[in-house]
């Protein structure tokens, strides 16, 4: 942080009157040799002087005569329990509908396949959806998934096409004798 | 002499509807400027200070003095105006409207036809600038600027530290800096 950044930050201290002696001397002569400083200051002023005025001038014009007849009207009000509990508790955003909609446009594409089970992907299923197979050390696992009663069937078995294979791949070697 | 507000607020509690009156009297027109400022809407400024008031009756029980009568009745005034402006978002039309008549009864209240130019166009911009905060740091701005109310009282009302106080006022000012750059 250079020493005007850190001059800026005394002047808004002291423009809150949070400041201590030893920094406002130090403050006071970087003013007097810095433009940049001396011009942030004289902006925070005129900033911090505008808003005052203007509220000041909106805050003149309520008298406490007409203020006071609106305040007893609400201490003379029947108390509503449910309306203080409400309003002290209850603050709907905007943009709460989003959620439960959200929520409810999740769980109908989640349960939309219970209601229309023939329905995958646009596509139409038969019985059996899917048929997996995975080579597990030498043995193939074959995973058999039904769709209506949803039951799985995992089928093991040795890949005795592979012996086969490998003996129609060498047509020429003939008997070894 | 002039009874001090924990006077009058003893006097309260033991049912002197007249001293709450007093003290409606001291404090309307600076809760009134404090949530002007959080919703840069006069009616419902108008209305948010009223109920403010109106908490105010009904808890004053439970004051014991503990903090000072002012920090208490204005944490009160701007939890209402926070959770007002979260509940009642204007419309932008609406708002408009509202800034136009802010701008007008500004000049009215200043009766010189010779008014600046430049300082109009600044307070014009000052109110869109500030609208443009966040409920948070328009909280210090306005409390800082309009009640002078040092950081350790912001930070009371406003439920944080001096440290976030002042972290926010820099952050505040500086945006309202960067927005109004042009009219300073």
């Amino acid at each position: 942080m250079n020493g005007c950044e850190r001059i800026r930050e005394f002047i808004e201290r002291r423009l809150d009157a949070e400041w201590s002696r030893a920094e406002d001397e130090s403050v006071s002569s970087h003013l007097e040799s810095c433009g940049e400083c001396s011009a942030a200051q004289r902006k925070l002023q005129k900033i911090d002087g505008a808003l005052k005025s203007m509220l000041a001038g909106e805050a003149a014009k309520i008298e406490f005569a007409s203020f006071w007849v609106g305040v007893e009207r609400r201490l003379n009000a029947p108390q509503s329990w449910l309306r203080d509990w409400r309003d002290r508790w209850i603050v709907v955003p905007r943009s709460a509908w989003a959620v439960p909609a959200f929520i409810l446009l999740l769980l109908g594409v989640l349960s939309f396949e219970s209601y229309f089970p023939a329905w995958r992907g646009g596509v139409a299923r038969g019985r059996f959806a899917s048929v997996d197979s995975i080579d597990a050390h030498g043995r193939t696992v074959a995973l058999l998934r039904e769709n209506e009663t949803r039951t799985t069937v995992i089928w093991l078995y040795d890949e005795a096409e592979d012996e086969h294979e490998t003996a129609e791949e060498d047509p020429k070697s003939g008997p070894a004798f | 002499m002039e009874p001090s507000d924990w006077d009058l607020v003893q006097k309260c509690q033991a049912g002197e509807k007249s001293a709450f009156q007093e003290l409606v009297s001291r404090y309307h027109q600076k809760v009134y400027m404090v949530i002007l400022g959080l919703l840069g809407n006069r009616e419902d400024a108008l209305e948010v200070a009223q109920e403010t008031f109106l908490r105010v009756f009904r808890k004053i029980d439970g004051f014991h003095g503990g903090s000072s009568f002012y920090t208490w009745i204005y944490r009160i005034a701007v939890n209402l105006a926070i959770d007002a402006q979260r509940r009642r978002k204007r419309d932008r039309l609406e708002f408009h409207e509202n800034l136009d008549g802010l701008l007008e009864s500004q000049n009215e209240v200043a009766r010189d036809p010779f008014g600046d130019v430049h300082d109009r166009e600044l307070r014009e911009h000052l109110i869109q600038a500030i609208n443009g905060l966040t409920p948070e740091h328009k909280a210090v701005i306005v409390l800082r600027t309009i009640e002078g109310l040092s950081y350790k009282d912001i930070g009371e009302i406003l439920g944080c530290s001096e440290g976030t106080v002042m972290s926010r006022l820099h952050y505040a000012r500086k945006k309202l800096q960067d927005k109004l750059n042009s009219f300073l």
